[in-house]
């Protein structure tokens, strides 16, 4: 039996004037679980964050934190509740430890471990030997860990992520996964929203899809997976009509050729790595093999109408692949 | 207010003041107060015209407890609706500028007990720019011009220990307006989100209420003008003393103290931090 959960929302919504920012989400998050949080430009994962910290007032519905309703403390994040919201800002005139102790003074830390909890949370984020700089002159990438050593300071158990990697270089981004991977393995409740399908797939094992307010998908990555259409691909080869033929004798792919040359295969990979085969054996050579969108891509894209009028059954939409996506960038 | 709630202030207060310590325009600010009186005693000491036309201007090289009198005339025109505003004006909307508001927000403090913090520090700093330009300016009376007896505004010579006395509660009546200034910098700071309004708007409002008094409006417009407190200590240096206008000031900044402090606690609660 899974915990009590560190966050429950319900039918949260939120009207900016006449547009709906949030339509009656749900969200449920367990200690020790990333929970992926997806949705297109605009579709409202950021208000949703901003109003699970209590930045923006809702609506309607009602949130839970920690077992204690949002209202419990009005105004106020309750302890062991985090957050790193889009952007996050210090005061520029001051170093990265001088904010993070006027933080942790907020935060109300002990004195006495104050500046053992700094110097940890600078630390892991790899900021250490940049901790008597000014703000001012961090680069946005370095804000972006001083914000996630702002939160960590808060020894969380529930944290929010509003896109953690965005700003940060390869080896920041794995930094990141990596401490909010560790944080969920301590007990730790992790909702993340992230620019990065892969990053989504590879961290956690629950998602929520939203799209224009509204949670259009929640559950595990699994059976995201499930309902999956087939990956594209993009295929050269030496006789690109014999390909062609070839594939039109075959009822588990759909091949079609595209504006620029080539064909474009939709197909799963074990009809994939057949119709390669079958190629080799009729004297085509495959010439050029590119993956253009993973299935859980497609699928997103779809959920969220980017992918045109095509069903979930449907290959990828053109969109998706003109993006020529290993990762797809969604807000 | 609960235990914890105080010492939740008290943390507000020690942020904000940590930041204004690591702030040129402050340190600058207060050297200006102490420094600037000093200046002008020598000047006048130097020169052989005198300000004639100021309160306690025909007196300034006879007395050197005029000084801080012709400065604390002159301060009321146009260095107290600066010197409240500077941090007032700006202790709100410089969140909004850094875009820190989602940094101290999602911290374990209410937002009554940040803004009660930042209200407290603002209120704290001019108070202390007020009374580094009184000290300032008595010191320097007394150190560059002397400590002579003063002809108070009815022509009775005031002895040096009284005349110490009734300057140090001119300069304390001048601070229900000075706060009156801080808050309404505080209710632009939190309305307009721009410190440039914040501090700029209270001046231009100063300036504004002391030409009405060259204007023949309402009497009841007159009397609500905060300007017109900065001026309330004549009646300390008359004989007999009068206080009416004390008390009256007194009363006219509380109420925009009040006011404008809930206005903008009011618009605080109800904002939703944005990106």
């Amino acid at each position: 039996m899974l915990d009590q959960p560190a966050l429950e929302a319900a039918g949260v919504s939120k009207r900016y004037g006449n547009r709906e920012a949030l339509r009656g989400v749900d969200l449920i998050a367990h200690p020790g679980q990333l929970h992926g949080l997806l949705g297109p430009n605009g579709a409202g994962k950021t208000t949703l964050m901003r109003v699970l910290l209590g930045l923006v007032r809702r609506d309607a519905g009602t949130v839970r934190l920690l077992g204690r309703d949002l209202e419990a403390a009005p105004g106020s994040v309750a302890d062991g509740v985090a957050g790193l919201v889009e952007g996050p800002a210090f005061y520029p005139y001051l170093s990265g430890r001088k904010n993070l102790t006027l933080l942790a003074r907020l935060d109300d830390h002990d004195r006495s471990r104050r500046a053992d909890c700094i110097d940890d949370a600078l630390e892991q984020t790899g900021l250490a030997s940049q901790a008597e700089v000014a703000v001012g002159a961090y680069s946005a990438g370095m804000r972006q860990r001083l914000g996630l050593a702002a939160a960590v300071l808060r020894s969380p158990r529930l944290l929010f992520l509003d896109e953690p990697t965005s700003a940060l270089d390869p080896a920041g981004a794995r930094d990141v996964r990596a401490i909010a991977r560790r944080l969920a393995d301590e007990g730790a409740a992790v909702v993340l929203s992230s620019h990065d399908m892969s990053e989504v797939e590879e961290l956690c094992s629950l998602l929520t899809v939203i799209h224009v307010g509204r949670v259009i998908f929640s559950g595990t990555v699994n059976e995201l997976r499930r309902r999956a259409p087939a990956e594209v691909h993009r295929l050269r080869t030496s006789d690109d009509d014999a390909a062609l033929r070839l594939a039109s004798r075959r009822n588990d792919m759909n091949v079609v050729r595209i504006a620029d040359g080539g064909l474009e295969v939709s197909a799963d990979l074990e009809a994939l790595d057949s119709y390669v085969i079958a190629l080799g054996r009729s004297g085509v050579a495959v010439r050029e093999l590119e993956r253009r969108a993973r299935s859980l891509e497609s699928l997103f894209l779809e959920l969220t109408g980017h992918g045109g009028a095509a069903p979930l059954s449907t290959p990828a939409a053109p969109d998706a692949a003109d993006r020529g996506l290993e990762s797809v960038s969604m807000s | 207010m609960t235990l914890r709630s105080l010492s939740a202030v008290a943390a507000v207060i020690d942020v904000e003041c940590a930041k204004l310590a690591a702030q040129i325009k402050v340190r600058l600010l207060l050297a200006v107060c102490a420094a600037a009186p000093f200046v002008f005693a020598v000047v006048m000491r130097i020169q052989s015209s005198v300000p004639s036309d100021t309160l306690f201007g025909r007196a300034i090289k006879e007395s050197g407890f005029a000084v801080p009198l012709v400065v604390l005339g002159f301060a009321a025109l146009w260095a107290f609706p600066v010197l409240t505003s500077v941090v007032g004006g700006d202790i709100f909307s410089a969140e909004d500028r850094y875009g820190t508001w989602k940094t101290v927000l999602t911290r374990s403090r209410s937002r009554a007990e940040v803004f009660a913090g930042k209200v407290l520090t603002a209120i704290g700093f001019s108070c202390i720019a007020v009374a580094v330009l009184a000290l300032s300016s008595v010191a320097s009376g007394v150190l560059v011009i002397g400590p002579q007896p003063l002809v108070d505004l009815t022509g009775v010579l005031v002895p040096p220990s009284q005349a110490l006395i009734r300057v140090v509660l001119a300069w304390a009546s001048v601070l229900p307006p000075a706060l009156g200034f801080t808050a309404l910098a505080v209710v632009l700071s939190v309305a307009t989100k721009s410190s440039a309004a914040g501090i700029g708007l209270p001046v231009v409002a100063g300036l504004t209420m002391q030409l009405y008094t060259f204007v023949d409006g309402p009497e009841m417009v007159r009397q609500l003008m905060i300007t017109s407190a900065f001026g309330a200590w004549h009646g300390l240096l008359s004989e007999p003393p009068y206080y009416r206008p004390l008390v009256h000031g007194a009363l006219v900044s509380a109420a925009y103290v009040v006011v404008c402090l809930a206005i903008a606690y009011r618009m605080l609660r109800r904002r939703d931090i944005g990106g």
